[in-house]
């Protein structure tokens, strides 16, 4: 009846290193894909800078590389907000609304042409933390009432998109602050003064990533919120912190835009969602939560404004050139994203 | 008198409509492992989560240390002096060994906001250190460890979230073996041994019964949600606990055994060294016309994977299958469907209807193309054809336009069955626990439905809800143990083998 099987003792142990090998060849090439994603946008980054030096006139110039790094101020305090969101599986759309809130407050504040106030580093705390402040009702709408961040955020920046430009009643205001001209003119040791506080926002972020419990958190609950609750760590308010860190990355993106622009207008954040999100998924931050990190954005963004550079350089056609971007944002996710079968997609 | 370190009273778990474990007297003296057997759905695993926690009894009550032993939550548990390491591991994979290890806990290594990793590192190593574990370093992250290495940081976590006390602890452990090979297991059992001789206690849930026997002091006998046994580690053997283990057979009439087709010498379903890395491989089983061909095995042995390879909704990594002597590759369940392999899924109201349409829509599902004239739906036909399934399976329903999800587990899967069936050109059927949540009156139907399938020559593969039912309804057996198909049983309807024999290769 059974078919030969006398001793069913050795073939049991037979078996535990059949499928155990089996199971550790997966973890492995688990572990070979984390290495890959961590290690190829810094090999992409390189590759980039060699090539376009090469092959790309007007790239490796004096000029061409302080523009490359007054271009990634915004950016750079973008995506440092925007990581930690993605980190713990989140996502934030309302990064244009608060930073072009932000850009049109604070140049009411200061010295402009619609209002008498002169407030100056005071105005642009107010502005700041009034777009931070969008962050946390962000964080506590979404913990609170549970309703999903892309929901949350999409209705968010759209209403303080509209809070924007009611504050300047349609016609914006220009700045005549002097100090916004000094900062934008500025520069420490060949480096644009918005570049450095770019890295000052990015050193932040860094220590919080690194050196903090909170820091840490981030990358478990994007891993496994449940389990993360299971250990009694407080994750909604994890939460609402990193959508106040976020809007206040925006913030500061918007009086970096009001700076450069001399002008507080809410259309001065308009492509910097997309841009952002494209950098922060180049550079190897998980969509899913989990994986990456504020260095990986680091260098997601460096790749991202090297590609916009290299291509006005070569005289893409500006209105190919969103194309292209969304190319390579698919591309990155592609190589990044796990895959299975039984997974659904929304 | 021995030292008891924990101990369940009457403990008892029910769910609305099942009884999931019933007055479970358990008891774990100081510095000893107990083993938990069972086949799948004995209750292991429910009382597991009741003693972390996780979920809370019905009736009766627990004692640790002789005190009321009573939580919330898994934190709780921990607070009491109970861990778990689960089966599928708790730890944070792109975080370092000393971070999981204090995760939630890092209070006490910095500074209101900064953390000492240093100083937390070398906390880490001491932990790692009680445990023996020297050559794991607590900053390299887990991604870079592999599996056994990080089973023993999660031993190593829970011991430490529990432990640190005079009195002793219990650590519960889940189903640890499974994917760990020969040494690896040695090793465990090592450290298991090592966290014993400390004083504390370990229960060990494990469907290897060779291994329960060796490592433990005492053995729990499980079925049907009840102790059937307790078992001194002197006294035991495999052959007992089969004994022990398996339940009473229920009658052949239940089953409708006297209608159980002579299989014809047509094969129509053929694996061929089918596998699925990590999963199951060399797995080779023929199916003829009008045989159910059940698979037996607990969860965890390949047999749901199996499964899913066969209705196309996972990929093999080898082997071949063959549907009427054509061999076939199933890129996805339409695929399986077009080739005339239809599945019955297990999660029947995630996978098997769509509660929001009505009965006959759901009937239709699979054969549009019938009802449909010119690929346009023709709602007179599809109502017709719903009616007449509704009548001939006896679903109990309002009528073909009712919310499939208002109807019983029994009618609801019914309803699936209909699906299953209607589209007439199906030619082998894959059960996949056609009975689970249903009736016993609606059982007995689905039965009858399964014999009748089989009359009109469709093959049937069958994972069975449970081994009772697998035996009876089938007419040919494989069993399935870690990945490998371990013994093909016949099973006339006049000699059908015994659960004992069955379970003697699942185990």
């Amino acid at each position: 009846m059974a078919t030969e099987e006398n001793n069913s003792g050795t073939k049991a142990d037979m078996i535990t290193t059949t499928v155990a090998d089996d199971f550790s060849e997966r973890i492995a090439a688990e572990r070979t894909r984390s290495r890959i994603v961590e290690l190829g946008p810094l090999l992409v980054m390189l590759a980039l800078i060699v090539a376009m030096s090469v092959f790309v006139r007007g790239f490796f110039t004096w000029n061409n590389l302080a523009a490359l790094l007054q271009q990634i101020a915004t950016p750079l305090v973008l995506s440092m907000g925007l990581t930690f969101v993605l980190l713990i599986g989140s996502i934030d759309l309302s990064l244009e609304g608060v930073m072009g809130f932000a850009g049109s407050i604070v140049a009411l504040l200061v010295l402009n042409t619609k209002n008498q106030l002169d407030l100056g580093v005071v105005g642009i705390l107010i502005a700041i933390t009034a777009g931070t402040l969008f962050g946390i009702l962000s964080g506590v709408l979404h913990t609170r009432l549970k309703i999903p961040s892309f929901m949350v955020t999409f209705g968010m920046g759209s209403a303080i998109t509209g809070f924007g430009i009611l504050s300047y009643r349609g016609i914006p205001a220009s700045v005549n602050d002097p100090m916004f001209a000094h900062i934008a003119a500025g520069a420490f040791l060949g480096m644009p003064l918005l570049t450095w506080f770019a890295l000052v926002v990015f050193f932040i972020a860094l220590s919080i990533e690194r050196y903090t419990a909170f820091g840490r958190h981030l990358f478990a609950i994007g891993e496994n919120e449940s389990m993360v609750r299971a250990t009694g760590i407080n994750v909604d308010t994890i939460k609402v912190i990193v959508f106040a860190w976020a809007a206040f990355c925006s913030s500061v993106a918007g009086v970096f835009g009001a700076i450069k622009l001399n002008i507080g207008q809410v259309i001065i954040s308009n492509g910097f969602l997309f841009s952002t999100i494209t950098a922060v998924v180049v550079g190897g931050t998980s969509l899913v939560g989990g994986s990456g990190g504020v260095v990986q954005s680091l260098v997601g963004v460096i790749i991202v404004t090297m590609i916009q550079d290299g291509m006005i350089l070569l005289g893409v056609n500006a209105y190919v050139q969103p194309a292209v971007q969304g190319m390579i944002v698919i591309a990155a996710v592609s190589l990044t994203v796990a895959r299975g079968r039984k997974l659904v997609f929304k | 008198m021995e030292d008891v370190l924990f101990r369940t009273r009457k403990t008892g778990k029910q769910y609305p409509g099942t009884v999931a474990l019933k007055d479970i007297d358990l008891e774990v003296r100081r510095g000893e492992i107990v083993g938990l057997v069972g086949e799948n759905g004995a209750g292991k695993s429910t009382l597991l989560r009741i003693i972390s926690c996780v979920e809370q009894p019905t009736s009766g009550s627990m004692e640790m240390h002789g005190r009321q032993f009573r939580g919330k939550n898994l934190l709780e548990a921990n607070l009491m002096g109970v861990g778990m390491v689960f089966q599928e591991q708790s730890l944070m994979k792109k975080l370092s060994v000393a971070q999981n290890i204090f995760l939630g806990r890092e209070k006490s290594f910095g500074t209101l906001t900064f953390i000492n990793w240093r100083k937390m590192n070398v906390a880490a190593s001491k932990v790692l250190e009680s445990l023996g574990l020297k050559d794991i370093l607590p900053a390299r992250k887990v991604i870079e460890l592999d599996f056994a290495a990080r089973q023993m940081v999660e031993i190593a976590k829970v011991l430490n979230l529990v432990g640190d006390r005079q009195e002793g602890c219990l650590i519960l452990l889940d189903e640890p073996t499974s994917v760990l090979n020969e040494i690896e297991i040695k090793k465990l059992f090592e450290k298991m041994k090592l966290i014993r001789d400390q004083g504390n206690s370990i229960i060990f849930v494990s469907h290897r019964l060779s291994e329960v026997i060796e490592i433990s002091d005492r053995i729990y006998v499980f079925k049907d949600g009840q102790q059937t046994a307790l078992v001194e580690r002197k006294n035991a053997n495999e052959d007992i606990l089969y004994e022990k283990m398996v339940g009473r057979s229920t009658s052949g009439e239940y089953f409708k055994v006297d209608r159980q087709t002579d299989p014809g010498e047509e094969i129509i379903l053929e694996a061929r060294n089918l596998a699925l890395k990590g999963y199951f491989k060399n797995v080779s089983f023929r199916v003829r016309r009008g045989e159910v061909l059940g698979i037996c095995g607990v969860v965890g042995s390949g047999k749901e994977e199996v499964c899913a390879v066969l209705c196309g909704d996972d990929r093999p990594d080898g082997g071949q299958i063959f549907v009427n002597s054509i061999e076939r590759h199933f890129a996805d369940p339409a695929a399986a469907l077009k080739a005339g392999v239809l599945s019955v899924p297990k999660e029947r109201r995630e996978e098997g209807i769509i509660g929001i349409l009505s009965v006959a829509e759901n009937i239709s599902l699979s054969s549009m193309k019938a009802i449909s004239r010119h690929n346009v739906i023709s709602y007179r036909e599809r109502s017709n054809r719903a009616k007449e399934w509704i009548a001939k399976l006896n679903i109990k329903t309002s009528g073909p336009k009712e919310h499939t999800e208002t109807l019983s587990g029994g009618n609801a899967q019914k309803v699936v069955f209909a699906r299953a069936i209607s589209g007439g050109e199906n030619k082998i059927l894959i059960l996949n626990h056609p009975t689970r949540g249903v009736d016993v009156g609606a059982k007995e139907e689905i039965y009858l439905l399964i014999r009748e399938i089989t009359e009109r020559g469709i093959g049937i593969v069958l994972l069975g809800d449970t081994l009772d039912e697998t035996i009876s309804l089938s007419s040919r057996l494989i069993v399935m143990k870690d990945g490998l198909v371990l013994a093909e049983l016949e099973a006339p309807k006049d000699n059908k083998p015994s659960q004992v024999d069955v379970v003697r290769y699942m185990m």
